[in-house]
């Protein structure tokens, strides 16, 4: 990973006192109340926390899918905190991708056809959206099922599918809200396993989740509590891929 | 997302669900379908309408006893007031109007027709001078028509039309065979094209004979027609004013009376006849303009559950880098392929019944060339109309909350 280390690349996440409030009727929720965070290129950070600690509404607006009330956000580098519609449309294309607890595929689209959905709002030609589409699911092992609906596919090949979603525009960040919140358990290893490959291949991943054994997968835990955060440590990531096929 | 993007993914899902798609299409098919059925035999009748005025020939008017009667008040002061036209009308206006070519008249009674036990009956039978034949001509099938020494000689042949023919003469060449009109023989001269029936009234069942024959046979009670020709027919206007002096003063008419007769041109009564078919249209164009409103609401409701049944496919489509004009565009698209798609099998709908009406009805329908474009804009019309606030609804919804949508 030389990018990493050079000195001249921005961070992929920059925040300073990241700040989001809800208004609730007549008060207001303070769901994040000040995050520091920076995650660097190359880094497996997982986030984590008890549901209402803030670490999914941390995770929308790191996914440009929310804009904060106060604070700053950089993205690369860039400035995302004061974008219009129109610009985080362009970000979460060009620079994130999202992987759901959900999946939340196109139920009507074949699996090529679900990885090209960004690709379609990227403006790339249909030819190369094919042929990345296709590259995208060989490195998520599912090159023989491009054609196969996701009511066809099991849980763990959904999730791969949307994995190979997330990857396919070569975003800067790839961003999981609990991928393995709907897999049983050794399909959650072999997801984390993949997660575990796709670091080792340079992608900057981010996994938001309340679960331990997934986020010691992580070189780095992130923990938010009542909207702050609560700790950052290192860690030494658990060796997974050797149990799974 | 370019127009392809959003028109295949608009035809995945009308096609995914198919059989509700039909159904939110029924108002504007239907809709469509009745305004071009109805087009298609108004067309029809003006079309037929215009073609047999075309026969009229140019510069020709037709003077009445009784004209176009539009109002029953009309009729009736027509029928006390109005004078018969006379033969001596006619000869009046041959000698007084310099700027009549020709002048020719003749009158009509209805009779049964028999031959050797064979009869047809509520036939036409008009006494006409030759000139009628002139100014108004036929298309002869066979033989010849009536001549002037014929005419001068009350001489008692016959052009007949194309259904005395197929009544009388089954099996054999008419021409120069027997005919009997209340008892008096007559020789079949000459046969005219069969012209078809109009409106289910047969256009072929007439005998025309020379008018002093008619004359002798009827009496001069009928009111005659008086069709004159104009020797210029860009000065058609002139003729008419020398015919109604002329007659004005044969009927002894004041300077304030109105004239107690009508005149009658080619383009006066396809002017009537294009006012009354317009009102027609019109009428028939609001109450299908009703249908097409409701269909178009139809297909806004339809368009506003299929964006709360997609809030998550939304969420996605967001979360992946959709703008709102890409989901905008993507809704629109959908309300506009199916309103069309509406409007499509509307026109085809229409193109069926109006064959079927000019095949198994009287009505002479006729498909107009320009409904499936009208159709195509219109139904785009209602598309973008009634799907604009489905589709801002659906671009307008928060990547979070759709994404967390059941």
């Amino acid at each position: 990973m030389p990018d990493a280390t050079a000195t001249n690349v921005p961070p992929v996440i920059r925040t300073r006192g990241l700040c989001r409030s809800f208004a609730m009727g007549a008060s207001t929720v303070r769901a994040l109340r000040g995050v520091d965070l920076v995650i660097e290129r190359g880094e497996y950070v997982a986030i984590m926390g008890p549901s209402g600690s803030g670490k999914s509404t941390l995770m929308n607006l790191i996914g440009c899918l929310d804009t904060p009330s106060e604070g700053e956000y950089w993205l690369n580098g860039q400035p995302v905190a004061t974008l219009g519609e129109e610009e985080l449309a362009r970000v979460r294309n060009h620079e994130i991708g999202f992987v759901f607890q959900t999946f939340n595929l196109l139920a009507r689209a074949s699996a090529a056809r679900n990885v090209e959905l960004p690709l379609i709002y990227g403006g790339v030609p249909p030819a190369e959206r094919r042929q990345r589409a296709i590259e995208a699911l060989a490195q998520v092992d599912l090159a023989d099922r491009m054609d196969h609906r996701p009511n066809q596919l099991s849980g763990g090949q959904r999730q791969r599918v949307s994995i190979a979603r997330a990857l396919v525009t070569r975003p800067a960040l790839l961003l999981a809200d609990e991928p393995t919140g709907n897999l049983d358990s050794k399909t959650s290893y072999e997801i984390m396993a993949l997660f575990d490959k796709l670091h080792r291949d340079g992608n900057t991943i981010v996994v938001v989740t309340h679960e331990r054994d997934i986020a010691e997968h992580a070189q780095r835990i992130v923990t938010i509590r009542d909207g702050v955060v609560a700790s950052d440590e290192q860690n030494v990531p658990r060796p997974v891929g050797t149990e799974t096929a | 997302m370019n127009i392809v993007e959003s028109t295949r993914l608009a035809i995945e899902s009308i096609w995914a669900n198919r059989l509700r798609s039909f159904l939110t299409l029924l108002g504007v098919i239907i809709g469509i379908a009745s305004i071009i059925s109805t087009a298609a035999v108004i067309n029809g009748l003006n079309h037929y309408v215009s073609e047999k005025l075309s026969n009229l020939g140019q510069g020709v008017f037709v003077v009445k006893r009784i004209g176009i009667i539009t109002n029953r008040q009309d009729f009736l002061d027509a029928i006390r007031k109005n004078r018969r036209l006379t033969t001596a009308d006619g000869k009046a206006l041959v000698e007084r109007c310099p700027s009549a070519a020709a002048v020719a008249w003749q009158a009509a009674v209805t009779r049964d027709v028999v031959r050797e036990g064979l009869e047809i009956r509520d036939t036409s039978i008009s006494g006409v001078t030759p000139a009628v034949l002139q100014i108004e001509p036929f298309d002869v099938d066979a033989g010849r028509v009536i001549s002037q020494l014929e005419e001068d000689r009350a001489a008692p042949v016959a052009f007949v039309g194309a259904d005395v023919v197929e009544q009388l003469f089954p099996n054999s060449d008419p021409i120069g065979k027997r005919i009997r009109v209340s008892g008096q023989p007559l020789e079949v001269i000459g046969v005219a094209a069969k012209k078809g029936s109009f409106l289910g009234f047969s256009q072929d069942n007439f005998v025309k004979i020379p008018y002093s024959l008619h004359r002798k046979m009827f009496g001069s009670w009928p009111s005659v027609d008086l069709s004159v020709q104009a020797a210029d027919p860009a000065r058609m206007q002139d003729t008419m004013d020398e015919v109604r002096a002329v007659l004005r003063a044969r009927h002894h008419l004041r300077p304030a009376q109105p004239d107690d007769f009508s005149m009658v041109t080619a383009e006066g009564i396809n002017d009537l006849w294009r006012s009354m078919t317009q009102t027609i249209f019109s009428i028939a164009l609001f109450v299908v303009g009703i249908s097409l409103v409701v269909g178009g609401i139809v297909i806004m409701n339809i368009m506003l559950v299929s964006v709360v049944e997609r809030t998550r496919e939304i969420g996605v489509r967001k979360a992946v880098g959709a703008r709102q004009k890409d989901i905008v565009q993507q809704f629109l698209i959908e309300a506009v392929l199916l309103s069309c798609l509406g409007g499509l099998i509307g026109v085809l709908l229409a193109l069926g019944a109006a064959e079927l009406l000019g095949a198994y009805t009287p009505l002479p329908a006729r498909f107009p060339p320009w409904a499936p474009p009208t159709a195509f804009v219109i139904c785009t019309a209602i598309g973008v109309f009634f799907g604009i606030s489905p589709a801002k609804k659906a671009a307008s919804l928060d990547p979070i909350e759709a994404l967390r949508a059941e």
